[in-house]
């Protein structure tokens, strides 16, 4: 009965073990539970945005890329058991629907559009102004310096689930151990970075 | 590059500290504030995975194309390209007379099947004919999502429903 899978699900909303959290969701997913699917979505879709948009799509593109991928997802259910290999399978297909996308050559947005270069300047008094402190400004200075591949890496790595980090890296096709269990050569290059122009 | 004194350059091969998921997090701050996720798009999403069968093959956009149609006036037409592993989708969408919508489709290959147009309000059905037409007359605006119902189940091969991503009519 759907109440008492919305229970079972509800229950466990807040575990010690978000892997096993996750395996509840997946499970009632499996089951027409409609409200733990929602949960699912609701979790990961921020990663996969950042998957997408990292990836060269505008935001209508990026926004059917998720739909696609989230549809895949619940065609492919019954094939995905564990919290991080569903976290790793959503990653590769957005990535690779991405791919996708931008090679049928629709509405893509130029790479150079995204670059850190032309992100706003300080404009003083100005209240539309995103990036506020001298600390987010240095680290975004700090990484428009990286190599792209590891700006990708990074913006991706910090929406997903901390368990999940290496296997993210792994989908993203950065070698075993570039983010989890060690720090990689991205994140020391980047606090590398930061320790050369302190602020 | 010269190690300063005061922090040692940290190592690719150490464990993850609470300097990375400090800056993990800041990172995730910052692409939050710049590039974020439109907040209704969980939504968006859960309204096209609203299902009634999970067997599903999953048709892509594969191309989309506005064209006006002179000889009506400045009226617009749409045509949007589906693509999945057994089927091509091709609809056609108009604006009626009375502010509802018109779509025409095509299945390929051509096939009779019964169609579903789901929309947030409830679902339509019809049926193509046998070279794969088929036409929902009269549709509210608004998000919608078409599902090309199975075929008859062969033996050992259930019949899955085709899916299109939801889109905007």
């Amino acid at each position: 009965m759907t109440e008492d899978n919305r229970k079972a699900v509800t229950i466990q909303q807040t575990p010690p073990d978000r892997g096993a959290h996750m395996a509840t969701l997946m499970r009632a997913a499996r089951q027409r539970n409609e409200d733990a699917l929602g949960q699912i979505v609701t979790e990961l879709s921020p990663l996969l945005w950042q998957v997408a948009r990292s990836a060269g799509l505008g935001p209508g593109d990026s926004e059917d890329v998720l739909q696609t991928v989230w549809l895949r997802l619940v065609a492919h259910l019954e094939e995905i058991h564990s919290a991080t290999a569903l976290t790793a399978w959503l990653v590769t297909t957005t990535k690779r629907e991405a791919w996708r996308v931008r090679a049928a050559g629709r509405r893509q947005v130029p790479a150079d559009q995204e670059s850190f270069a032309e992100l706003p300047d300080e404009g003083p008094g100005s209240e539309e102004q995103v990036i506020v402190h001298d600390q987010q400004r240095a680290l975004w200075a700090a990484i428009g310096r990286l190599s792209a591949r590891c700006q990708e890496l990074l913006r991706i790595v910090a929406f997903a689930p901390r368990p999940d980090y290496a296997a993210v890296a792994a989908a993203l096709g950065m070698p075993v151990g570039s983010i989890g269990p060690t720090r990689g050569r991205c994140l020391a290059k980047l606090r590398a970075l930061l320790a050369e122009s302190p602020l | 590059m010269t190690p300063s004194e005061a922090s040692p350059m940290p190592s690719a091969d150490e464990p993850l500290d609470d300097v990375d998921f400090g800056l993990l997090d800041d990172i995730r701050e910052l692409f939050q504030a710049t590039d974020p996720m439109p907040a209704d798009l969980p939504e968006r999403i859960l309204f096209s995975l609203a299902l009634r069968d999970l067997e599903i093959e999953v048709a892509r956009l594969a191309e989309e194309e506005q064209l006006t149609v002179a000889a009506r006036g400045a009226e617009q037409s749409r045509t949007i390209t589906f693509d999945s592993d057994s089927l091509t989708i091709m609809i056609r969408i108009e604006a009626n007379q009375d502010g509802t919508m018109r779509v025409d489709g095509w299945l390929a290959p051509p096939q009779r099947r019964e169609i579903e147009m789901k929309t947030a309000a409830d679902t339509l059905g019809v049926t193509s004919d046998e070279q794969g037409r088929f036409a929902f007359t009269r549709m509210p605006r608004g998000r919608a999502q078409l599902v090309v119902r199975p075929n008859e189940p062969g033996p050992g091969r259930p019949g899955r429903s085709v899916v299109t991503p939801a889109l905007v009519l």
